[in-house]
């Protein structure tokens, strides 16, 4: 109940704005849920990895892909982290985009185990170039393997054009709840900024907030095409912790191959 | 001033800040925005060369006349649209600076090639229609 009541109030504020013609006044609720987001990201408690990969808000019809991501934390006498997560995604309708995923971490006896499950909905609410930007929408849900712990995710991506430069921006809200967690509500915020150089060449600049955690780094990505809708998608990051808490470093990889 | 003042204060500044951004960023100007009409037969598209104005954005009709499905890419327009068979679909593009744009086909991506030619000039107007958009 708390879960949904939670849920609905972020529904209610997101889906009462017209992302399609929006007015002057309504450009204040999005800087007040961006400024919220960036404020609240900051007390929630720490428990988690923000950095990951920043999600863009399109979906193709008939598009299947697998995936692959690694994500490498090292802090200094802290700790030593691994993740992988390998997923299997496929479009359901010309604007929706189904994930399954399985996570992978590495444990304190240095042994590599399956962590939790999750699927994820991406939602292209807006057809790219129609409006002065590009909005799309991501619900997740996620459970431990061997926990009742369970996580609910949604947000909302944004994408805007500048030239041969791409801004995204991700802004989620994630309630998490279970045996072994506490019950709490906390916010993320991923940003990129991406020039489109080369197809298979993409320089950006990624930042991270939540958690306690301020990261910052560069990014390089990129895409290979092969015959029909196949294509190599391929990233990289490396994302340092800029404010007192978040001094280590983290190295994000991903490839994802449609078909 | 208690520190809850204080911050309260700084937090609005940060809210007028970004809002004022993002007002600027997307200023909402409510233009005609022209339509330019492709027509895709036999793997081929009609015109292969279509001329567009420089700095607007502007709506790409694009009718699949065959009986196979093709997918419209283009890097540098930073586009990727799925052409049904028999059916039209739109892409919006722009604005864009002077300058060739190359699109193709993923699926016959030999025959299928066309480019948009971006002019500083003013062209004239193929089609109008109305405001349906904001830029």
């Amino acid at each position: 109940m708390f879960t949904f009541i939670r849920l609905n109030f972020l529904s209610y504020n997101l889906f009462s704005f017209n992302f399609f013609n929006p007015k002057p006044g309504n450009y204040v609720l999005i800087g007040s849920f961006l400024s919220a987001v960036l404020i609240f990201s900051n007390t929630a408690l720490a428990d988690g990895i923000v950095v990951d990969k920043v999600y863009h808000p399109y979906v193709l019809p008939n598009e299947r892909e697998v995936e692959w991501r690694m994500l490498a934390q090292r802090e200094n006498g802290v700790s030593n982290d691994l993740a992988q997560r390998f997923a299997y995604g496929q479009s359901v309708t010309d604007n929706l985009m189904l994930e399954f995923y399985v996570l992978g971490e590495r444990d304190s006896n240095d042994n590599f185990t399956l962590s939790a499950y999750e699927i994820e909905a991406r939602w292209m609410m807006t057809e790219q170039g129609q409006y002065w930007a590009d909005w799309g929408m991501l619900f997740e849900v996620e459970k431990e393997h061997q926990e009742n712990n369970w996580e609910v995710t949604s947000g909302v991506i944004m994408e805007k054009e500048f030239g041969r430069t791409s801004l995204t921006l991700n802004a989620f809200l994630i309630y998490e709840w279970g045996d072994t967690i506490e019950d709490e509500m906390e916010t993320e915020f991923r940003l990129q900024y991406r020039f489109r150089h080369l197809e298979q060449f993409q320089p950006a600049i990624e930042v991270y907030s939540g958690e306690n955690y301020l990261g910052i780094g560069p990014a390089f990505m990129g895409v290979q095409r092969f015959s029909g809708q196949k294509q190599l998608k391929w990233e990289a990051a490396f994302i340092t912790g800029i404010n007192s808490e978040s001094q280590g470093h983290i190295l994000r990889l991903a490839i994802e191959y449609e078909f | 001033m208690s520190k809850t003042l204080t911050r309260s204060k700084s937090l609005s500044k940060a809210q007028l800040i970004i809002s004022y951004i993002l007002l600027m960023v997307s200023y909402n100007v409510s233009a005609q925005r022209q339509e330019f009409s492709v027509t895709l037969k036999d793997h081929l598209f009609y015109p292969a060369e279509i001329s567009i104005p420089a700095n607007k954005k502007v709506k790409l009709v694009i009718d699949n006349q065959d009986d196979s499905i093709e997918e419209f890419d283009s890097f540098s327009l930073n586009r990727e649209k799925v052409l049904f068979p028999k059916q039209k679909s739109t892409i919006y593009i722009g604005p864009l600076s002077p300058g060739r744009y190359d699109f193709f086909g993923e699926y016959h991506p030999n025959s299928a090639r066309g480019v948009i030619i971006v002019s500083g000039v003013e062209l004239a107007k193929p089609v109008v229609k109305g405001a349906d958009n904001a830029n």
